[in-house]
């Protein structure tokens, strides 16, 4: 059934360098999203945090206007950062390239908390744990 | 044809899979840069809805000499993944370097809606002929013009207006029922938004249909109309084009104080099945019906105010 909000996109960015290249052009322009009207918001709103990787979540309406909202960093960018590493593994199944304690996943399990579909803490911590499984990091007490 | 600049990337997968991807393909892609889009799904009575199922998410590579062998990379890092969990395969599509700042203005064009109203976006040139022009920038508020609930409020606005009245615009997202309101004859306007995004699309809207002068814009709802906080506390013609579950809310607060008595209400945004509740809601605040009109899953009101 037709309603007004049609979509929802989450692009990964970089704080106050929003552009209209990939992924931002291709993923809006196709929904009439006016691009220049959301890179300058995206950049005045996260301008003093530069070098961060702040996701925006835009909810699009089925007649092209927009509205968005900015969420934590994505959990890969703070296991990578707690596990001091630069990238995951390129084979998160036989290479492990780093390893978080559980208490960091709780700190980053409260990061996010607030931006999953988790129950509980405990759930939280979990998908972060798998996410970490995912990039070849190995989680220790 | 030009050379294609960037080689999409795109899996759908499971919302806690989705991450994973993302990072792998934030790894190949150009600036980091990655896009998950999901749709949006609907309980009856929910106001915006939740994104729900499959998410797909999508990288861009920059095409150079070495584009297989990055595209072979990232095939692997895929492979690796699906190790752990199953993964579909990824669907590959090339990319012309488009000007996307001028791109998504392709999905607006001038746009005749009722018997007297052209909508068109601040860019287009125009034929007006008789008809009266409203130009509004598709942006972060919602009313471009082009969904059904915006151009069945207009419609209604045009037949109900009467020249020198004031109105009443509440939710008035990109600001385009108050403007052209004034544009068809309207003395003054009072446009509220509770969301500060829509209050200043409203105002630069008002600005660039020159009629700021006649537009009272201001962050609220029915509540702080109520108390006073704005030059109109009451009108011969109230618009609320937002959504059934809001209207309801907004009825119950006082919308319905907001009319002069005999005046017209314009409710819209509202679907099919929804219409009864809000029908007689509206009555028993001394609402009687006046006509609705219907286009395609999408009804809008007009009501009279019981003198």
């Amino acid at each position: 059934m037709a309603k007004k909000l049609k979509a929802v996109v989450r692009l990964q960015l970089v704080a106050g360098k929003a552009n209209p290249a990939p992924p931002v052009g291709p993923a809006l322009a196709g929904h009439g999203i006016n691009i220049m009207a959301f890179c300058k918001e995206y950049n005045a709103r996260t301008q003093n945090r530069a070098g961060e990787v702040i996701p925006a979540e835009i909810s699009i309406y089925s007649d092209g206007s927009f509205t968005f909202v900015l969420k934590s960093p994505p959990a890969s960018v703070l296991l990578k950062k707690a596990a001091g590493i630069e990238k995951g593994s390129a084979a998160p199944n036989r290479q492990k390239v780093g390893k978080v304690t559980r208490a960091q996943i709780r700190e980053i399990a409260e990061i996010k908390m607030k931006d999953m579909n988790a129950v509980d803490l405990e759930d939280a911590m979990r998908q972060i744990e798998g996410t970490a499984r995912n990039m070849g990091i190995v989680v220790v007490d | 044809m030009a050379e294609p600049r960037w080689l999409e990337v795109s899996l759908t997968v499971d919302e806690e899979l989705a991450e994973a991807v993302a990072e792998v393909l934030a790894r190949f892609s150009s600036q980091g840069g990655v896009a998950m889009e999901q749709a949006v799904n609907y309980d009856a009575y929910e106001i915006e809805g939740q994104p729900v199922g499959p998410v797909r998410v999508f990288g861009y590579l920059v095409v150079n000499e070495t584009i297989e062998e990055t595209r072979q990379r990232l095939e692997e890092a895929l492979w690796h993944l699906s190790r752990i969990q199953p993964l579909p395969a990824p669907v590959y599509r090339w990319v012309e370097d488009q000007d996307w700042m001028e791109a998504w203005k392709q999905h607006y064009h001038p746009l005749p809606i009722g018997a007297r109203l052209l909508v068109a976006p601040p860019w287009a040139e125009i034929e007006a002929g008789d008809r009266v022009v409203v130009r509004i920038d598709p942006s972060m508020a919602f009313g471009t013009g082009t969904h059904p609930s915006t151009q069945l409020s207009l419609e209604l606005l045009e037949r109900y207006l009467q020249p020198g009245q004031e109105v009443i615009d509440v939710g008035c997202g990109s600001g385009i029922l108050s403007i052209a309101a004034v544009k068809l004859g309207a003395r003054q306007a009072l446009a509220v938004d509770i969301d500060p995004a829509s209050v200043r699309a409203t105002d630069e809207n008002a600005h660039l249909n020159n009629v700021a002068t006649q537009i009272e814009v201001g962050q609220g709802s029915v509540r702080e109309i109520l108390q006073g906080r704005f030059r109109l506390r009451r009108a011969p013609l109230v618009m609320a084009n937002i959504l059934a579950p809001v209207i309801k809310a907004l009825l119950e607060t006082g919308l319905a104080d907001l009319i002069t008595p005999g005046g017209v209400l314009i409710l819209s945004g509202l679907l099919q099945e929804q219409v009864p509740e809000i029908e007689q809601d509206a009555a028993t605040r001394g609402l009687s019906l006046l006509e609705q009109r219907t286009s395609g899953d999408w009804v809008a009101l007009a009501l009279r105010k019981n003198h």
